[in-house]
This record gives structure tokens, sequence and C-alpha cells, in this order.
């Protein structure tokens, strides 16, 4: 997957909108949208590429407040496909007027949590049928998860509150595995370096690159090298 | 069979999560004398306030015989608190595709030592199959888990080995606690069911399709 790289300062209203529109591209789907509360104020923010007659008429009547894929997903660890919320009297009230709009009443909400008590969520849908629905979300669940974390980290980072806390805590085993790979090492030639299956230099490197608000390992080097966590070989 | 109990379905569980806490007042706190808070016989926490999902196993009867907890490691989770211990004071790992289990235990007083469906083994099994099946289904690749030593050599008999360890293993209370890594794979899936002879699906029926879709 090949998304738009949120991880560089306050990435903008427009670059956080394209990337939602990238994410439907390269996973065959309709509409992907990002809604969080504020930690402090409570203060509901989002974005969406759904079309504007949708986002006027969801503002207009309020459906956020009984939107049963905004406030009950949240409770949730695992992404929530909307067909749990199949006897929520909310969803119902949101989703047979979507159909009219264009949207489906078929999708799936990713729940992140933050460090800070934060959340967010990333929902996106997809007009199809119940088996082929069944075998996208089978294939695109790992990358929804990524993509989640990433829009998530970016709206938060762009927070005031989170700038504060923004040098990632990177332990001593995710920096030097961090380094030999800046070295030119492949995974399993760390492995090999540092007695540990290239697994769990895997498991390590994923961890490293979402502190660092990165999407791909060449990009968390560059950050660490800026931060000054490892040295440029 | 497996009942997994989150933050959208636990008002219809409440039963399920009074046994669940029960037993495990019964484990960590009695068995284990881990420095666990136990109020009217119930072990609970502060990570069981933020809407963690329980891999619960339920025997034939309807009793709780073993349980499991999960929570996401991008949020607050043990390992990044009160388990900071056994990493030696290095930051926890985060990723949205790495869960964490903690409390994982199984009624040692209503299981046997045999073989079997009532044995400690087969339900240890199922709860480890229930989690990593519902992990597969959210795009997980990897667990980490806070387990006893006694625990570990459960798991590495019965096909389902740490894939790494992290830190050193800690004094915790009477006993030492370790944290481990575990690839999420089917692979691991069926050297565990190949094992404990665990054959279909394992989570209750009209279940699966309710949590785990």
């Amino acid at each position: 997957m090949d998304l738009i790289d949120l991880g560089n300062t306050t990435a903008d209203e427009a670059r956080r909108g394209a990337f939602l529109d990238q994410l439907c591209q390269q996973l065959e789907l309709d509409f992907a949208s990002y809604a969080t509360q504020h930690p402090v104020t409570g203060a509901v923010q989002g974005y969406a590429n759904y079309p504007e007659e949708w986002k006027r008429y969801y503002a207009a009547q309020g459906l956020q407040r009984i939107d049963p894929t905004l406030w009950r997903s949240v409770r949730s660890i695992a992404p929530v496909d909307w067909e749990r919320f199949s006897d929520d009297a909310g969803f119902a009230a949101v989703f047979d007027n979507s159909r009219e709009f264009g949207i489906p009443a078929q999708g799936l909400t990713v729940p992140v949590r933050g460090p800070m008590g934060d959340c967010g969520l990333l929902s996106v849908t997809r007009a199809c049928n119940r088996e082929e629905w069944r075998k996208l979300k089978r294939r695109i669940v790992g990358n929804l998860q990524t993509a989640a974390v990433h829009f998530h980290d970016s709206v938060m980072r762009s927070e005031t509150v989170t700038l504060l806390m923004k040098m990632p805590a990177i332990s001593v085993r995710e920096r030097e595995i961090l380094q030999w790979v800046a070295a030119g090492k492949s995974q399993q030639d760390v492995g090999d370096i540092l007695s540990i299956s290239h697994r769990t230099v895997e498991v390590h490197l994923r961890s490293v690159r979402e502190k660092l608000g990165a999407l791909t390992t060449p990009q968390a080097v560059g950050r660490a090298v800026r931060l000054g966590l490892i040295s440029p070989t | 069979m497996i009942i997994v109990v989150d933050g959208l379905n636990r008002d219809k569980h409440t039963d399920l999560l009074r046994q669940m806490h029960r037993l495990r007042a019964r484990v960590f706190d009695g068995r284990l004398g881990w420095d666990v808070t136990v109020e009217n016989g119930e072990e609970r926490d502060v990570f069981d306030l933020l809407d963690p999902a329980h891999v619960i196993s339920v025997n034939d009867e309807g009793h709780v015989v073993g349980c499991m907890r999960l929570l996401q490691t991008t949020g607050p989770h043990m390992l990044s608190d009160v388990f900071a211990p056994l990493l030696g004071g290095e930051p926890p790992l985060r990723s949205s595709r790495l869960w964490e289990a903690t409390r994982f235990c199984v009624d040692t007083e209503r299981l046997t030592e045999r073989r079997g469906r009532n044995s400690i083994s087969h339900v240890t099994s199922e709860v480890m199959v229930g989690a990593f099946e519902y992990g597969i289904e959210a795009g997980i690749t990897d667990a980490v888990a806070v387990i006893d030593p006694v625990m570990h050599r459960v798991m590495k008999r019965s096909g389902n080995g740490p894939s790494d360890y992290l830190g050193k293993p800690t004094q915790m209370g009477k006993v030492v606690a370790m944290a481990v890594l575990m690839d999420v794979s089917e692979e691991r899936i069926d050297r565990i069911r190949e094992f404990a002879g665990l054959h279909g699906d394992v989570f209750a029926p009209a279940h699966a399709t309710a949590v785990a879709a």
C-alpha cells in the first residue's frame, strides 16, 4: 500500500482529504471517513470523502449524536463490521436515509486508541454482495489498521496538547534494529546479528515505524536520523 | 466454547463477566499471589475500565473456565504502565498490528490435568485459538503477552510456544512474570488445534457472525 505520508509535522486539511481518496482507490472502497473527539474539549473533528449533500444532511440532522458507528465502535478493540449494528435503532435512522445519497449501509469502523486516552475512528464503506465484502475485508483489514493509526496520530500530533510530547519513546532494541537497517542490512541479517528471529525484527520495526509516524521503514530511518535517535551511516 | 465480550456487548454478558472476575481473583490473588485488587471476590484493575476485549471460555454447564484480556498496544496497556519492570525500563512496543494479552488464566480447580474437553491444556488451547482467530480477523499479526512460568510451560507443551521474549523474567509477588511475543498466524492456530484435537468453530453459535464479523 502506498499512501500519502501524513507524518510530516502538521498535515493540512487537503492532504488529509487526499489521503482518504487514495485509501479508497487502493483498497477498492467507496467512501472513507475519520472522526475523533478532542480529549479535553469534547469537540468532534472529522474528515470524509462522502458526497457534499450527505455531509450537509448528516450535519444538519445532527446524526453524529445517534450514529452507533461512532459512539459504539469506540468501545471495541477490533474493527467493527456495521453488521453488528443491525438491531440498533440509531443505525437504522442514519442509514435508511443514506441510501438516497448513494451511501451504502455496508461498512467497517476501525477504532484507534492513543496513549493519551484519545480515540479515533476510521470508517470505510463498500456496496457489494456479502461474500465479496467478507473477502475484501479479510484482504484489507491489516492495511486499514495501519492507515487508521497513521491518520489518527497525524491529527493528534497537530494538537497543541500533544505537541509537547512529540519525542517518541524508542527502546534500545528498536533503535539498534533501525541502526542496522540504516546500514543496509536486511531483516534476516539484522535477526542473525542480534540473535533474534526475523519475525521479532519485523515486530520491532512495525512498532518503531508507528512511533515515528512513518508508513515505511526508509521514512522511519530518515526521521530517526533527524531526531538524533540513530546516526547516519 | 468461546465468547468474546467487549465494550459493545458487555451488557448482555454481565453474569459471564462476574464469573470471569471471580476466576481471576482465585488465580491471580489466591494461587499466584500477584499484587492485585480484589473486591467482593472479584479481581479488577484500571485496564478493565478501558473497554478491553475478554476472550472467555465457557464449559458445557455454563461455567467460565478460562479467560484472557486483550488491549490495543497503541493505547494505554499493562506493559506501558504496571508491567514496565518486565522490560527493564525500556519503552514498550506500539503497533496497530500488535495486541497485548494479559490476565490469561484457566480454572485449575474445575479442570483436570488429563487430556480431553475438561482439561487445563484443552481450555488453554481453546482460549488461545479464540484470541488468535479474533486477532487475525482484526488484521493483527502478533501479540505480546504477560505470563507466568507455569503458563509458559503449558504453552510450550501445547504447540504454542512464544516466538520470542522481551525483557527479562521478573519477580512479581509470589511468582515470576515474563513478557513473550507470539505470531498471530494460521500456522500457530493449526499447531494448537492439532495438539489439542480442537476441530470446528470454537466460538459460540451466532456469536461468530456477531463479533468476529
